[in-house]
């Protein structure tokens, strides 16, 4: 497997200094640049395979810099924020950004996200394929869903929903964008019916639905599907 | 006449004093003219006494005129007619000359006292335009209400014996008190009346003056009341006054207007200067923060394990970070949600979702504990910010684990209660003091002062406040089987319609 960059835009040393050290233990190799515009020249001329860019920073708020670099560039986009502005990881989440990471953040965390980014980075899962997640066994080509061996009867909605959050696992999918993928462009009015569906999918896939393992929110923001 | 200068205004004496004039100017004209009576026609007489009465007439006005014509007549017939010294007139064509002169001298005087009327009530308006205008500008420039106040009692001095007296409602009452006139002195339910009403009133007072309250009535509402005092029969003062009360509501409004604007500004920096600050200390607090707790996890996950002690050390350098990060979140969350600018993002959700998202970040703070949630899934869809939602489930979960025994279980539970869903969290342990219920939602406040458990208070009035902005109640209670219990609700409102799908399941694959 070669060998990914990861390119690092925070304006705090220490905290450059944190993601570096976990990054290196992965052996991923980390380029750091201090504000947007030294990122966005880095990004051009160490071309990385993931970005962690963080919210905060001196001459942008992060949403600029995923537009400039979406322009020319599909690698994943991992985005350090703080708490209590949920508004501003959908902005970013809608506008490109592929996941993000609340502050403070566990070193183990940061090294899944990554792992999971870079993943998906090097292509996206066979949608043919069986997927297993705790007692449940999906198989998409036969389109049939097990649980502990027992067929388990879903709509073709929940089917939908279950194949898009599968196919994006350990990324977060913000509410507007499942609901365009599920219910089309126009049923942004229409999101009890995303949560109503996605209750549904944990009733019958979770053990309990009350503290999911798998089907996890992200309040304010929207879904991540664990494997 | 309405209005009359101070000069002209009815009294004996001057009375006294015009018709003397009259008797002395007719007297005066019989003396000066009767030692050249052999040589003087009588017609030259007769225009002497016509030009007495018009001198009359112009010093002394109308009555006094009339006085003089039929005076001067009277001499004329007494002295210079013949027969002399009588009152008898020897030939008829004499009666004609009386009947002309006095016909003359009367149309004559009236018109004359007429044209000094005239003349003096031009003067009069002119002073009267000329005061409305100075005060007119006095108001436009003054900066305070007293400025106002002085104004008017000013304007109305000048325009006479009138005294006036601006009352304002009590939150913005005039800066300097009234120093007391007791024919200003009106009780308080008038004023009130008035001042709710907007009609004006007329108090009689027992001198023959009269207070008028006149309402000041302003484009969105009454600013205040004017009170002048002046001669009941003075009627004609209506318009002025109704003119000076204009010229006031216009000077007390923009004056207010004013202070309105200055407000505004004064709070739009204030709440720039806080949102500053708070997104200041949100960064700068958090940054070293998160640097903290990610060197320490570094260490601790780091390839080559850590001596016990150490390990200890670093466990809880992070966990006190976590829970330091935790405290600055509650902090910034209270000031947040303190400065009223919180908008709820309301959305209809199931609130075993909220529910879940809670229980998974508390993964830590829970671990080892025996938690019962009940009753969620049947619950219907609720209008509610999930965020802040979340911060309630969390502080409440976090309190129970805080205050109750660790082998105690924790009970969450959701049920009907009719126009609203209620929620408990119940913990074991002591409960909340029994005369504290209420006070434990307050700032700062804490269930057990003296405990050694750490926080600040922040938990539950953070609770309430996020509650209540959703339409909801918050309360603590100590149940009758032990422990403490805080119960929530939220109003159910009228979720949105939902179709269920009309294909049970998915098709068999093609």
């Amino acid at each position: 497997m070669p060998e990914s960059t990861v390119l690092v835009i925070e304006d705090e040393q220490q905290i450059r200094h944190v993601v570096r050290l976990a990054l290196e233990r992965e052996g991923l190799p980390v380029v750091e640049a201090g504000n947007c515009a030294d990122g966005l020249a880095e990004a051009g001329r160490c071309r990385p395979d993931l970005v962690i860019l963080d919210l905060g920073l001196p001459d942008g708020d992060g949403a600029r810099f995923i537009d400039a670099f979406r322009a020319w560039s599909s690698v994943p986009v991992l985005v350090l924020s703080a708490r209590s502005t949920e508004h501003d990881k959908i902005g970013v989440l809608d506008a490109g950004a592929d996941d993000y990471l609340t502050k403070p953040f566990a070193v183990g965390e940061l090294q899944a996200r990554v792992r999971a980014l870079l993943r998906r980075g090097r292509g996206r899962l066979d949608e043919a394929a069986t997927v297993r997640f705790g007692e449940v066994e999906v198989d998409f080509s036969l389109r049939e869903v097990r649980r502990g061996g027992e067929p388990v009867k879903l709509t073709p909605i929940e089917f939908r929903l279950l194949g898009l959050l599968v196919g994006q696992a350990g990324k977060v999918m913000t509410h507007r964008q499942l609901l365009r993928l599920v219910w089309g462009p126009d049923a942004s009015d229409n999101s009890h019916y995303l949560r109503i569906y996605v209750g549904h999918l944990r009733h019958k896939l979770e053990v309990d639905p009350a503290r999911p393992r798998h089907f996890l929110t992200e309040t304010g923001v929207g879904y991540r599907f664990r494997l | 006449m309405s209005l009359m200068p101070a000069c002209t205004s009815p009294g004996f004496l001057s009375v006294l004093r015009h018709y003397g004039l009259a008797v002395g100017a007719c007297g005066l004209t019989a003396a000066l003219v009767l030692p050249f009576q052999p040589a003087l026609d009588l017609p030259n007489t007769v225009m002497l006494f016509l030009l007495a009465v018009v001198l009359v007439a112009v010093l002394a006005g109308r009555g006094a005129a009339m006085l003089a014509s039929v005076l001067g007549v009277a001499l004329f017939d007494f002295l210079f007619v013949p027969p002399r010294f009588s009152l008898e007139v020897s030939h008829a064509r004499h009666l004609i000359t009386f009947a002309v002169m006095l016909v003359v001298s009367l149309v004559v005087g009236q018109l004359t006292a007429g044209l000094r009327v005239q003349a003096t009530e031009a003067a009069r308006r002119e002073r009267l335009a000329r005061a409305l205008y100075d005060l007119a500008r006095e108001l436009a420039g003054a900066m305070t209400l007293a400025q106002v106040s002085d104004a008017v009692e000013r304007f109305l001095v000048v325009r006479g014996d009138a005294r006036g007296r601006l009352v304002l409602p009590a939150d913005q009452a005039p800066t300097h008190p009234w120093h007391g006139d007791e024919e200003l002195a009106v009780p308080d339910e008038v004023l009130q009346q008035a001042m709710a009403t907007g009609t004006p009133a007329r108090l009689p007072r027992p001198d023959g003056y009269c207070c008028e309250v006149l309402p000041l009535s302003g484009t969105t509402r009454n600013r205040g009341v004017l009170l002048v005092r002046h001669r009941a029969d003075d009627t004609g003062t209506a318009p002025l006054l109704e003119a000076l009360a204009a010229l006031v509501v216009t000077a007390v409004e923009r004056l207010h207007f004013v202070e309105v604007a200055q407000a505004a500004q004064l709070e739009a920096v204030s709440e720039r200067l806080r949102s500053t600050l708070l997104s200041a200390l949100s960064h700068d607090v958090r940054t070293p923060l998160t640097a903290l707790y990610g060197l320490a996890d570094a260490m601790l996950t780091g390839p080559r394990p850590l001596p016990e002690e150490a390990r200890i050390s670093t466990l809880a350098i992070r966990d006190q970070a976590f829970r330091l990060n935790g405290m600055v979140g509650n902090l910034l969350d209270m000031a947040r949600l303190r400065s009223g600018r919180v908008a709820l993002r309301r959305e209809w959700q199931p609130i075993e979702e909220v529910v879940g998202a809670s229980l998974k970040l508390l993964e830590s703070v829970l671990a080892g504990r025996s938690l019962q949630v009940s009753g969620l899934s049947t619950q219907p869809l609720l209008e509610i910010d999930a965020v802040l939602m979340e911060r309630v489930f969390c502080n409440l979960l976090e309190n129970a684990t805080k205050y109750s025994p660790a082998e105690s279980p924790i009970v969450l539970s959701a049920h009907d209660a009719g126009e609203a869903i209620e929620f408990r969290v119940t913990s074991g342990g002591e409960g909340f003091p029994p005369d504290r219920l209420e006070q434990v939602f307050g700032l700062f406040e804490r269930g057990q002062p003296e405990v050694s458990i750490a926080g600040m208070g922040l938990g539950l009035a953070i609770c309430r406040t996020i509650v209540e902005a959703h339409g909801g109640r918050i309360r603590a209670f100590n149940p009758e089987q032990g422990g403490g219990c805080v119960a929530f609700t939220l109003p159910k409102g009228s979720p949105p319609p939902f179709e269920a799908e009309a294909v049970a399941e998915v098709p068999p694959h093609a």
